[in-house]
C-alpha cells in the first residue's frame, strides 16, 4: 500500500515551493522603503483612480449616509418634505465642506510659504488595508515630481515620508507606523530621542535617559538628522511619562501633532532630502582635501 | 465535488474581482466614512475559505495570486500573507475531520480560530523582521477587534464564495476538488 499517493505528493511539493517563495519574499522585504515592481505599478495605476474617485466623493458619501440612509419608515408626505430638507441640508453640507476645505488649503499654503522647499499638494485617497501598517495613499506620484523618502507634512506637523511611488500615486509611511523612526528633539530642553508608532494612533518617544528633565506637555520637533526630515517640523506632544523600576530610559507616550483622523490634504516636500554630510576620517596632522 | 480547470479559472477571476472590491471598501470607503483605526482584512477571509473549503494541489498558488493583488493595497506585501495562508491551509488539513461548518455560528468560530493562527504567524514574522519582540502583544492585540468583526460577517462572505466556487453549502469542509 502506498503511504502517500500522487495527489498528496503534488500537494506537498506545491506547498513547499510556495512556502519557500514566501520565506524568500519575506527575507527580501523592507518595511521602510520599497521600489514597486512593474506588476505593482501597472495594477496600482488601474485600481487607484477608483480609490481617488471614492475619496473625492467623500462629501457626497457622508451626506448620503447622514441624510438618506437614516431616513426610513416615514410616510410618503413626510418623505417628500424630508427629501427637500435633506437636499437643502446636503447643499449646506457641501457648501460648508467647500468652506472648510478652502480654509484648510489656505492654512496649508500659508504654512508652506514659510518653508524653503519645493512643495506638492496632494490628497489622501486611501489607507493601508492591513491592520499592522499605518500607510496612506496620495493622488500624486512620480509624474508630479514626488520621489521616495520625500517628507510629507501638513500645517499641523509631520505626517511621514514617501515609502514607494508609482507614476500617479504614492504611499506614505506615517509616523504612526512602527517601521517609521523619526529623529526628534524636545523643543524646550533640546534633548534628542526617537519617535516610533505604537498603537491606537499614538507614538512612543524612545532613548530618553531617566535624568533628562522632560515633562508632560513638552513639544517635539524633528531634529534634522537622519537624512529624511528637515529640522524644526512639529511632531507631537508628550502626554505621559513613566519611570520604570528598571532600565536606563524613560517610557514616554506621544500624541502626534497631526490629527490623522481628519487627514485629507498634505504637502510633499521635494528636493529637500537632508543629505547627511559625508565625513571621511582624517588622520591627525593631515589636512582634508 | 470536482471542478474543471477552466471553471476554476473563471471562479478565481471573480474571486480576484471581489477581493479588489473589498480592498477598496476597507482602504478607501470605510476610512472616508471615519473608520480609520481598524481594518477588515478581507484577503484573510477569502484565503481562509480556500484553505478550509478547497482540496487541491493548486490552492497554495491561488493564495499567492490573491496575496499579489492584496499587496497593491498594503505595504505588507504578498509574502507574509502567503506564508500565513499556507500554514493555515496545512492546519485545516490536519483538522479537516473535526471541522464542521454546518451552522453560521460554527463558521464564525472556525474563522476566528484560523484567524488567530494567521495573526500569530504574521505577528511572529513581523517581530522577527523588526527585531523587536516587545511589540508582540501590541501587534497581536491590534488584530483582535477587526478579526472579531470579520468572523461575524464570515458566514455571509462564505455564502458568496460558495456561489462563486459552486460549493454545496451542506457539503461541509473540503467541498471543492480541482
Amino acid at each position: 500500500m502506498k503511504l502517500i499517493n500522487e495527489s498528496s505528493k503534488t500537494k506537498i511539493v506545491n506547498n513547499l515551493i510556495v512556502a519557500f517563495l514566501a520565506v524568500y519574499g519575506i527575507s527580501q522585504k523592507r518595511f521602510d522603503l520599497s521600489e514597486p515592481t512593474l506588476f505593482h505599478q501597472l495594477v496600482t495605476e488601474v485600481i487607484s483612480p477608483v480609490q481617488e474617485g471614492l475619496a473625492s466623493s467623500k462629501k457626497s458619501l457622508s451626506s448620503f449616509w447622514d441624510n438618506y440612509l437614516l431616513i426610513v419608515n416615514t410616510s410618503k408626505e413626510n418623505n417628500v418634505l424630508k427629501k427637500q430638507i435633506s437636499r437643502l441640508e446636503s447643499d449646506l453640507t457641501t457648501m460648508e465642506e467647500v468652506r472648510k476645505e478652502n480654509l484648510r488649503l489656505k492654512r496649508l499654503l500659508s504654512y508652506s510659504d514659510e518653508m524653503s522647499h519645493q512643495k506638492i499638494m496632494a490628497q489622501v485617497v486611501g489607507w493601508d488595508s492591513a491592520n499592522e501598517f499605518k500607510v496612506i495613499r496620495l493622488n500624486k506620484g512620480r509624474k508630479h515630481g514626488i520621489q521616495t523618502m520625500a517628507p510629507v507634512i501638513t500645517d499641523h506637523g509631520l505626517v511621514g515620508y514617501v515609502y514607494r511611488v508609482t507614476e500617479n500615486f504614492s504611499d506614505v509611511l506615517t509616523i504612526l507606523d512602527q517601521n517609521n523612526r523619526v529623529d526628534v528633539m524636545v523643543e524646550r530642553t533640546r534633548t534628542h530621542g526617537i519617535v516610533e508608532g505604537v498603537f491606537n494612533f499614538k507614538c512612543a518617544l524612545k532613548y530618553i535617559m531617566r535624568n533628562e528633565p522632560v515633562e508632560v506637555g513638552d513639544k517635539l520637533i524633528t531634529a534634522g538628522v537622519g537624512g529624511i526630515y528637515p529640522k524644526g517640523i512639529k511632531v507631537g506632544m508628550i502626554t505621559d511619562i513613566t519611570k520604570e523600576n528598571f532600565g536606563m530610559t524613560l517610557s514616554i507616550e506621544v500624541i502626534p501633532s497631526v490629527d490623522f483622523d481628519k487627514l485629507e490634504e498634505v504637502l510633499v516636500l521635494v528636493g529637500s532630502s537632508v543629505e547627511a554630510p559625508v565625513t571621511e576620517p582624517v588622520a591627525v596632522g593631515e589636512t582634508k582635501k | 465535488m470536482r471542478m474543471r480547470f477552466s471553471q476554476m479559472l473563471i471562479s478565481f477571476a471573480i474571486t480576484l474581482a471581489l477581493l479588489v472590491g473589498f480592498e477598496i471598501v476597507t482602504s478607501t470607503l470605510l476610512p472616508a466614512l471615519g473608520w480609520k483605526e481598524y481594518r477588515l482584512t478581507f484577503n484573510v477571509l477569502i484565503i481562509l475559505f480556500m484553505a478550509i473549503k478547497m482540496d487541491s494541489p493548486i490552492v497554495p498558488w491561488l493564495i499567492l495570486g490573491l496575496q499579489l493583488i492584496h499587496s497593491i493595497f498594503s505595504i505588507e506585501g504578498w509574502a507574509l500573507g502567503t506564508l500565513a495562508g499556507v500554514i493555515v491551509m496545512l492546519s485545516a488539513n490536519y483538522l479537516k475531520e473535526i471541522l464542521q461548518l454546518s451552522t453560521a455560528f460554527m463558521t464564525m468560530l472556525t474563522v476566528q480560530l484560523f484567524q488567530f493562527i494567521w495573526y500569530l504567524t504574521v505577528t511572529l514574522v513581523i517581530c522577527l523582521k523588526i527585531s523587536d519582540f516587545d511589540k508582540f502583544g501590541l501587534i497581536l492585540w491590534s488584530f483582535i477587534p477587526g478579526s472579531l468583526l470579520l468572523s461575524l460577517i464570515s458566514p455571509l462572505i462564505f455564502w458568496l464564495l460558495e456561489m462563486v466556487w459552486r460549493v454545496p453549502s451542506e457539503g461541509g469542509p473540503r467541498g471543492v476538488e480541482i
